[in-house]
């Protein structure tokens, strides 16, 4: 018992090490920072207006059980968890993969995939109190003024907090997969681009999937890119009860071990025949 | 300590025809053809030994690293350190084993120094007390002072090897591997970084591999070499009896006041020598002869020259190791 008390102990030492080499290291890069706050603020105003200018040329006050106030908090709220869950994963793994540098992770005590995680998220700490409270007291303000009460529910927000976790690790092992496919391609310039534009429209973050027709919301409500932003922004809103929360939330769960799952096959079997480039 | 026995490891390349054509080709059609980087390589290492691994680049130098820091899994044969077999657990195996890629670093770019031995004090759960007469022995062989609180992207590369060799020992391991630990330094630096790394194997017992193309780094540090080319080893035994073996050359060399007199030098018909035994070298001016001197005594080959051409300037020199090096590559190019 102690032994594994011990060993936990140990584990977490050692992630612990790489979470505040990330915190520092995102220290060194403030200015980029502070420009990438700035365009996704600007990306959300004109997400904003865009849906501004479709209510009010429909004619109706309500689209799909969408009020325009919906829709505001929807921009808002998909965009932070957008934020919060993106990850560099496949960009710093296929880097690594790309130019060798990935043995220097494999000398070291540690898995690759935990020891990218815990620095990412060192690097995310700043950016996640820079962020996080400022919308989300921006939309609760908003919600204040045009509704006239406090809409804000402390269960609502526990359970986007938890679904949020879930999601960026589930971005984590889906970009962790892409990252690796490095191995077999050497470029994944491509694959990257086509999967982020695959994610920005199954996930909800461009167009709220009640939006799709019946047939089509159904599958993609599905798929794992739903788990991503749309279930924790609709969970915030409150736009599930009873079972359909545990529902969505054991989706993800399940989406999060298979991700996980395929990441480690992945990685057993590339390191098996991995060829390591330059040098 | 470290056994490698008939170790082979292929890789699948693939082929692409030339040409724009051949690019677009190999989109749709892929052809791999199978290069083996290391062929069935044996040899062993006791505890405590420096053993220098050296060959030509493409030889499967670092190939066989990467096999022996269970980085790469071998295609055929068994490599066990310390009694552990590296690619199997490979987490419980690093441990016991530091690293020094020359061309790589395990540094924290961003971060100083200071921070990246505090961050790999964690991942190797070095406690608190060994952890400080470890730094303060480094600081004292590496002097690590000047620069312990610097960025590491701002070091240069000096500073930056002798972090890097420092960051491998922090956790006092048994097998030390070097790949290329001197490459593109000074020389006041590859000096520090030698005598460092005899101090830690004299006090440690530090059982170390190292790789280089520098022949200084082998002369100062190593006692035994392995070379390896075309990943078939090609000599494996003690650095004395190789240039003892091979030691037994002499080279002349020489100017002509008239380069036209070389003409009237015919080595190979007056005194029936050729191929390895004697070898001539013309650059401009200068002529090298190397040859054996078992077969022909240097008064004899002197009085030869002399008594043909009139000599500006002459010398006999030993042959040194870089030579006796690319002698044996030589050799192994004309073998296969």
């Amino acid at each position: 018992m102690s032994n594994i008390k011990a060993r936990g102990i140990g584990f977490i030492n050692t992630y612990k090490a790489f979470t505040k080499a990330g915190v520092q290291s995102s220290m060194a890069y403030r200015a980029s920072f502070l420009c990438f706050v700035l365009g996704e603020s600007l990306y959300c105003f004109v997400m904003y207006f865009i849906w501004k200018a479709v209510f009010s040329s429909s004619g109706n006050s309500t689209f799909m059980g969408f009020s325009m106030t919906d829709m505001t908090v929807y921009v808002f709220l998909s965009n932070l968890v957008g934020f919060l869950t993106s990850t560099d994963s496949t960009e710093n793994l296929a880097d690594e993969i790309h130019d060798g540098s990935i043995i220097m992770r494999m000398i070291k005590p540690v898995n690759v995939d935990f020891s990218l995680l815990a620095f990412e998220l060192g690097n995310k700490v700043m950016m996640i109190t820079c962020v996080f409270l400022p919308v989300m007291i921006g939309v609760e303000i908003y919600r204040f003024t045009v509704l006239g009460y406090c809409a804000f529910h402390i269960g609502n927000f526990l359970l986007f907090v938890v679904s949020t976790v879930i999601s960026y690790l589930l971005a984590f092992y889906l970009n962790l997969i892409f990252g690796y496919l490095a191995f077999f391609l050497m470029n994944i310039w491509g694959f990257s681009i086509l999967k982020g534009s695959l994610i920005k429209f199954f996930s909800g973050s461009l167009i709220p999937l009640a939006f799709f027709p019946g047939a089509v919301r159904v599958v993609f409500e599905q798929l794992p890119f739903a788990s991503l932003v749309y279930v924790p922004t609709m969970l915030y809103m409150g736009k599930y009860s009873g079972w359909e929360i545990v529902f969505v939330l054991a989706k993800q769960i399940l989406w999060l071990g298979v991700f996980i799952y395929i990441s480690k096959v992945i990685w057993k079997w590339a390191q098996k025949r991995l060829a390591v480039q330059g040098g | 300590m470290i056994y490698v026995e008939n170790v082979t490891k292929e890789f699948k390349k693939t082929v692409k025809n030339p040409g724009l054509a051949g690019s677009v080709k190999s989109l749709f059609h892929r052809e791999y053809e199978t290069v083996k980087a290391v062929d069935d390589i044996s040899f062993e290492v006791p505890k405590g030994e420096i053993l220098g691994f050296i060959g030509a680049n493409g030889a499967g130098k670092s190939t066989t690293i990467k096999m022996l820091t269970g980085i790469l899994t071998p295609t055929e044969g068994k490599v066990e350190i310390n009694g552990q077999i590296p690619f199997k657990n490979r987490k419980k195996y690093v441990k016991e084993i530091g690293v020094v890629f020359g061309q790589r670093t395990q540094l924290w770019w961003d971060l100083p120094l200071l921070e990246t031995f505090s961050v790999l004090k964690q991942i190797y759960q070095v406690d608190e007390e060994q952890f400080k007469t470890r730094m303060a022995f480094l600081n004292e062989v590496l002097e690590l002072d000047d620069f312990i609180k610097s960025p590491v992207r701002t070091l240069s590369l000096g500073q930056r090897m002798r972090a890097d060799l420092a960051a491998s020992l922090i956790h006092n391991p048994k097998v030390l591997f070097l790949d290329e630990p001197t490459i593109g330094l000074d020389v006041a630096v590859k000096n520090n970084i030698r005598k460092a790394i005899t101090q830690i194997n004299e006090q440690e017992k530090t059982t170390i591999i190292l790789t280089t193309h520098d022949l200084n780094d082998i002369e100062t540090l190593c006692k035994r070499i392995v070379m390896i080319d075309k990943g078939k080893i090609m000599y494996d035994g003690a650095l004395s009896e190789m240039k003892q073996q091979y030691g037994k050359y002499r080279e002349v060399n020489m100017s002509l006041f008239q380069n036209e007199d070389y003409e009237q030098l015919h080595f190979e018909e007056d005194l029936k020598l050729g191929g390895d035994d004697l070898k001539v070298v013309r650059n401009k001016e200068k002529i090298t002869v190397t040859f054996h001197s078992d077969k022909i005594s240097v008064s004899d080959l002197l009085s030869y020259i002399l008594n043909k051409t009139q000599v500006k300037d002459i010398s006999v020199n030993d042959v040194n190791i870089e030579e006796i090096v690319c002698r044996m590559y030589g050799n192994g190019v004309s073998a296969s």
